[in-house]
């Protein structure tokens, strides 16, 4: 009994050693796939073509361009209806399309357009884009969908959003545990905070 | 102390597997919902709203008269939480726990959603044409003076509409009603100062004697009397200011006071009359017609009649004398008898000794647009229309911010009178027990949807207009304002005036916009004004300043003798008026009636506050569920003990026992209303609240009283935490 007792402390420091070895190097933040379902959405909106890239016919626009709530709040909100429009009354070329029609149709009864969440935490957990948005792209002057994709894998590539990511507890903390450069000139690094009450409020 | 099997030990470690089941069932990637909630975005919407930021938007409170600003935090569309407008002079920024259960109101899950007509014993709902059309016919079909009008204290717009939609019926009956206002104190003003509410600056003076007023709990604006308080209390130069509350239940206000005196009910008057006469001995001058009027309240008299000891009426006396500006207010329980009227009068005439008038009883100002400026309410409308009502005079019968079947004295008979008027429509957002008697219940918006503007009676300085506006959409597409119906009834009589406003939010902009001179928008745009004027939630008015005058004589003031003992009814009954339930009206907001009465600690019913004294000679105990009878009927309720009243009095709260209006109302605690006896003010003709005699007795049944305070009661738990001492051991005249 003593025995199993010292060699199960024994085998924990060692593990404890050799995380903390491992943790001291800066490592890339990598994200463990783990496809989520399909959701079907009141309109089949194509972020390929609006994200995507200029080589395989995307627009390149900047994810914050859409989701503009999401480096000012803790939501990335969807964008008001006007915003589509906005850009869609002059672009006649598109116009006659099934989807646009019907983003119209929304647009004149005024009515908002019924999205399905796709990356929904369940209520007990707090999650803050403003936080991540403004560390990521902001500090450390990561490219926009590099950020965005260590949650939300490559949306430029799909039409409707799918979640890729596990969004477990577990795998938030994967990454949290991991030193990252302060910002983007500083040697200086840290990481993500562990403590429970960051998410759980 | 579970003695059983079952112990503490095992119950931990059942709720520890329970937990874990939970646990395990519960976690885990499942929880990550994808594709099943919507996530609904605006269709348009402005810069400044981003998703879960709150913004502010500023409007006024309805929950009770006092018009205090508010600001409502609003995100994704929906209010979530009240705060004070810092712009509004009245509250700068602070709210009660009244003003916060607005919400309450607002998202109350027993507001009516549409019209309903009623169909022998139910309510049938109907469209608003429908309705609108019904009022037109039955208005149209009876004489002009048969139409009565019931409201509430009114102000702003939606009274300049009612006047013009009674105008154009051709009828002046509008009766303005308030169960608990101070209606005796504002004649006895009228008269003393000519003015009826003049302002009151708590912060000038430096002694305070409140008879009775309860300024910082219910009385008038407590938000803004709070916080002169507070200044009164702790002045930027300068000494400390005393406050002493005589009253005989203690209010929230007495329970703060530096002393608190317990008076006989009633006697209020002669001991002002005592204090006259010792100031004038003390040197004081005095007018020699006062002199002579007050020479025969000797200080052992007035000792014998108020039972206030002759020690502390001297001390009473030397501290007026030795500190002035001080201030005397006159309460409720001062205005609440026969002799009301020569009570505040009384009050009023110490005041004017003391030279308070012009210090620290300040003249208001006027309002600049008369016919938007409040209408205050009083007991005596509702006894006129009750009167009209039996007689047959009234056929159609409009009800709108009152509740008068709630409210009035069972000895009335008014929901009997109510039954002979032949078609009743009320104004409401509960079926309330009014609602409930009529035969048209046509469904308001809540005050956080509504627009409206509001004239406080009570302002510090100056004169404003403070302006409601919607806070979010409505919930309910049923619902329709006041100022809308009132457009909708006007269109019906006066389509060329009104045809141009399509709803009350068009005429109130139009309407503000063509006086913006006065409201000092002169150089502004209309939009600038009307933007500016929304966004600061309150509109400055110059009012011309009205004279104060000390007109308060001794001539004709008798002030009557104590009471006679009645062997009978041999206690007198207050009715109390709590911050939170006031007269009733929000007795629907759970928040209310789950916070604890500040006194007593008591939640979600009513009691009967008795002393000790009383209550041993009776044989009470704490809990015990008595029957308290006057002459005009006997009600059913727990006892309190509490030594912060007059052993001669017990006090119910007013506000509970509602028999209708919704789920949190309904059935909690006793309408003490219903057992006031029909006495009434000899001079203003107004219900005197507290003149009811009472008999109580033990009904058999013994309960645990539902209260914050821990089952020992107010005695710390036997701990000696706080020391308490009694109040004529504390040497106030150190202070002096």
């Amino acid at each position: 009994m003593y025995c199993f007792l010292r060699l199960s402390v024994l085998l924990v420091g060692l593990i404890v050693s050799a995380g903390s070895y491992a943790v001291n190097a800066v490592q890339p933040l990598t994200t463990a796939d783990d496809l989520g379902p399909k959701v079907e959405q009141p309109i089949e909106f194509p972020h390929d073509r609006h994200a995507g890239d200029a080589a395989k016919g995307g627009m390149q626009i900047n994810c914050m361009y859409c989701h503009t709530y999401a480096r000012r709040s803790i939501v990335a909100g969807i964008p008001p209806l006007q915003k589509c429009i906005g850009c869609h009354q002059s672009i006649e070329s598109v116009r006659e399309t099934p989807r646009i029609k019907k983003l119209f149709e929304y647009w004149e009864a005024k009515k908002a357009v019924p999205w399905k969440k796709v990356h929904d935490l369940p209520d007990f957990v707090r999650f803050n884009h403003e936080r991540h948005i403004q560390r990521f792209v902001f500090a450390q002057n990561k490219p926009v969908q590099e950020a965005c994709g260590y949650c939300h894998g490559d949306v430029k590539t799909m039409t409707v959003a799918r979640r890729q990511k596990p969004l477990s507890m577990g795998w938030c903390v994967s990454c949290h545990q991991k030193d990252h450069p302060v910002d983007a000139t500083s040697t200086k690094t840290t990481h993500g905070p562990n403590d429970c009450w960051q998410c759980h409020k | 102390m579970i003695e059983n099997s079952f112990n503490r030990r095992g119950f931990l470690k059942v709720l520890g597997w329970g937990g874990a089941t939970v646990a395990l069932s519960g976690c885990g990637n499942t929880s990550v919902e994808d594709g099943k909630e919507f996530v609904t975005s605006y269709v348009q919407t402005a810069d400044y709203i981003i998703p879960s930021i709150g913004t502010y938007f500023n409007s006024t409170c309805a929950q009770c008269n006092a018009g205090c600003g508010i600001m409502g935090r609003v995100r994704e569309g929906r209010v979530l939480k009240l705060e004070g407008n810092p712009k509004s002079p009245i509250n700068n920024g602070k709210m009660c726990g009244l003003g916060q259960a607005g919400v309450q109101a607002h998202y109350n899950p027993d507001r009516i959603r549409e019209p309903l007509l009623r169909t022998g014993d139910k309510g049938e709902a109907i469209t608003w044409e429908k309705a609108l059309a019904l009022i037109n016919e039955k208005v149209g079909g009876v004489k002009a003076e048969n139409v009565a009008f019931l409201t509430g204290g009114v102000s702003g717009h939606v009274k300049a509409l009612l006047k013009n939609y009674l105008d154009a019926l051709g009828s002046g009956h509008h009766y303005v009603y308030e169960a608990v206002a101070p209606s005796i104190m504002r004649a006895a003003n009228k008269k003393a100062y000519g003015v009826e509410m003049p302002r009151l600056h708590l912060d000038k003076a430096k002694v305070i004697v409140s008879f009775g007023a309860d300024f910082l709990g219910a009385w008038i604006s407590p938000v803004h009397f709070s916080q002169q308080y507070a200044r009164f209390r702790k002045a930027d130069k300068g000494e400390r200011g005393v406050l002493v509350q005589v009253e005989s239940k203690m209010t929230l206000t007495g329970a703060n006071a530096d002393r608190w005196l317990a008076i006989r009910p009633g006697t209020e008057g002669i001991l002002a009359l005592g204090l006259i006469n010792a100031l004038a001995a003390a040197g004081v001058s005095v007018p020699g017609d006062v002199v002579g009027a007050v020479k025969e309240y000797t200080v052992d008299r007035v000792s014998k009649d108020t039972g206030v000891s002759a020690e502390h009426i001297g001390k009473l006396a030397a501290l007026l004398k030795e500190r002035s500006p001080s201030l005397i207010i006159a309460g409720s329980a001062v205005e609440g008898y026969a002799h009301g009227s020569q009570n505040a009068t009384a009050i009023a005439l110490l005041n004017q000794v003391l030279g308070n008038v012009g210090k620290t009883v300040e003249a208001p100002s006027s309002v600049p647009f008369p016919q938007m400026a409040p209408t205050a309410g009083n007991r005596f409308a509702l006894q006129a229309l009750n009167d009209n009502m039996a007689q047959d005079k009234v056929k159609v019968l409009f009800s709108y911010g009152a509740n008068p079947v709630f409210t009035a004295p069972a000895s009335m008979k008014l929901k009997e009178n109510l039954k002979k008027v032949p078609f009743k429509v009320v104004f409401a957002h509960y079926m309330d027990e009014t609602a409930v008697e009529a035969d048209l219940v046509l469904p308001l918006n809540s005050a956080l949807e509504d627009w409206a503007t509001a004239m406080p009676e009570y302002i510090a300085e100056g004169a404003q207009l403070s302006i409601q506006q919607p806070l979010m959409e409505k919930l309910y597409p049923g619902t329709l304002g006041m100022g809308d119906i009132l457009l909708a009834l006007l269109k019906q009589r006066r389509p060329e005036e009104y045809k141009g406003y399509e709803d009350f939010y068009s005429y109130l902009r139009s309407a503000m916009v063509s006086i913006k001179g006065a409201l000092g928008g002169a150089n502004e745009d209309d939009d600038t004004f009307w933007d500016t004027a929304l966004s600061r939630g309150v509109v400055k008015l110059v009012g011309a300043p009205v004279n104060i005058s000390s007109n308060a004589s001794a001539k004709g003031l008798v002030v009557p003798a104590p009471f006679v003992e009645d062997s009978a009814y041999p206690l007198h009954l207050i009715p109390a008026v709590s911050a939170s339930m006031r007269d009733g009206r929000n007795a629907n907001e759970p928040w209310l009636q789950e916070s604890p009465d500040p006194l007593t600690t008591i939640v979600w019913d009513s009691w009967v506050e008795m002393h000790p004294k009383t209550a041993a000679k009776l044989g009470i105990v704490e809990g015990d569920i008595v029957e308290v009878a006057s002459r005009s009927g006997a009600i059913k309720a727990q006892v309190y003990v509490f030594t912060g009243i007059h052993p001669d009095v017990i006090s119910m709260p007013l506000g509970y026992g509602h028999e209708a209006m919704g789920r949190y109302a309904k059935g909690v605690g006793v309408n003490a209303f219903k057992i006031l006896d029909p006495i009434f003010d000899k001079e203003t003709g107004e219900l005197a609240m507290h003149e009811t005699r009472v008999k109580v007795s033990k009904a058999g049944q013994r309960v645990v009283i539902v209260k914050d305070e821990g089952p020992a009661g107010g005695n710390q738990m036997g701990r000696k935490i706080a020391v308490r001492m009694s109040s004529s051991k504390v040497n106030l005249s150190e202070e002096v």
